[in-house]
């Protein structure tokens, strides 16, 4: 089962109201903190989706920005994290779309990917086929699947962060294991 | 059991997956806040005269589409007769491109008055950041022009190919509007700024008003 990426205890989230409240007002050492406790995660969930160290870090830098200027506008419905990955998946989507290049640099990162993590007992070819069954999904499949089951989010996350009901995502995960199966079938029958 | 079997080797290897696949480098956290802090505390007014821009564009587009409706309504109005006297008038025998240039006039008025309330409508979106709420009203007006939109479409002004991309365009960004809700509403006025930049949006409507006297229907 995964964990919840984003979730915090309540103490914390009175920490973190404090420091919402005194980044509003232009306080950078409360931004600061805010940005160190949330950036790891953000950027790790944005280089999971585009694959590219440069954009992520500058996928990373605009979630941060927007955030940051909209921050008087964030009233406390939902969980600051939870606005903040939405953002952030609101950010790295327009971006991808935009970025021509990513389609171009899968060859590279298929290839990068020969050269990393050779540790495990998982087939070097296998891991490969894979990472690029996972990337020929749809992208909505594709998106749910990474969140859930890669990066651990938990379907309540995933649908807040997709803007998708809570259904949706566990049919979304359902669904790309699914079309994985159907696509590493050849493989999966030799293990 | 080979469905059982299957599922426990795919579980196997999204586990190894999620060890694997894409795995992000170290982030250079400090390089990018130096980044955020500057451009999120300190260049805010930049970014606001961007936005700022637009308004004042689309504020201009909007003027320019009222100054020139009104001085063809202005103009119409000098020149037109009493009913009765149109009446007891003799009939005027129209030439086939006068009969042509008539039958165009309601579509290039409607087309006007439309471009007009789109401008207004998209000068009225408060700017990303401003803190500024929609009014709940702009996505019900963006709706109605959304429905103007189509019927355009529809009509021989969709036949020019050029009003016909733009209307297209204006199309996307009213049905944005249109669906605009509060709780996600920054980031949808995001959005909306992208597609009236990345589509030129402002200067095309501009430039649609001041060569919609020449469009031929």
């Amino acid at each position: 089962m995964p964990r919840a990426a984003i979730a915090s205890s309540s103490g914390d989230a009175d920490d973190e109201r404090s420091l919402i409240a005194r980044a509003v007002v232009g306080d950078r050492v409360a931004a600061r903190k805010l940005y160190d406790t949330h950036a790891p995660r953000v950027h790790r969930l944005t280089y999971r989706f585009c694959g590219d160290a440069d954009l992520a870090a500058d996928l990373t830098q605009d979630v941060f920005v927007l955030v940051f200027r909209e921050l008087p506008k964030f009233r406390g419905e939902s969980a600051f994290s939870t606005w903040l990955h939405r953002v952030a998946v609101t950010v790295s989507l327009n971006a991808m779309r935009k970025v021509k290049r990513l389609r171009e640099r899968e060859a590279d990162l298929d290839e990068a990917r020969h050269h990393e993590h050779e540790s495990g007992d998982v087939d070097p070819d296998l891991r490969n086929r894979v990472a690029a069954a996972i990337d020929a999904l749809p992208e909505g499949l594709r998106l749910a699947l990474v969140m859930h089951t890669i990066e651990g989010y938990t379907h309540a996350e995933v649908a807040s962060a997709l803007g998708i009901a809570e259904g949706t995502s566990k049919a979304r995960v359902f669904e790309a294991r699914a079309r994985l199966r159907k696509s590493l079938g050849d493989y999966l029958e030799e293990l | 059991m080979d469905a059982e079997k299957d599922e426990r080797t795919l579980d196997a290897l999204l586990s190894d997956a999620a060890r694997t696949y894409r795995v992000p480098p170290e982030p250079p956290l400090d390089a990018i806040w130096s980044q955020v802090e500057s451009l999120a505390f300190v260049t805010a007014p930049a970014r606001q005269g961007r936005f700022a821009w637009r308004t004042l564009g689309l504020a201009m587009a909007a003027s320019l589409v009222i100054g020139v409706a009104v001085g063809r309504v202005s103009a119409r109005g000098g020149n037109v007769p009493p009913v009765a006297a149109v009446a007891a008038s003799k009939p005027v025998v129209m030439s086939p491109v006068s009969q042509a240039k008539t039958a165009a006039e309601p579509y290039q008025r409607a087309t006007e008055e439309f471009l007009g309330s789109t401008a207004l409508l998209l000068a009225a979106l408060p700017r990303t950041g401003s803190g500024d709420r929609t009014s709940t009203l702009l996505p019900e007006q963006a709706a109605q022009l959304l429905t103007t939109t189509r019927l355009l479409l529809d009509s021989p002004v969709g036949a020019n190919p050029r009003m016909k991309a733009l209307l297209q365009d204006l199309e996307l960004v009213l049905a944005q509007v249109a669906r605009l809700q509060p709780r996600r509403e920054s980031a949808e006025l995001t959005m909306i700024s992208q597609t009236l930049e990345d589509r030129d949006l402002v200067p095309r409507i501009r430039s649609a008003v001041t060569d919609l006297s020449a469009f031929d229907y």
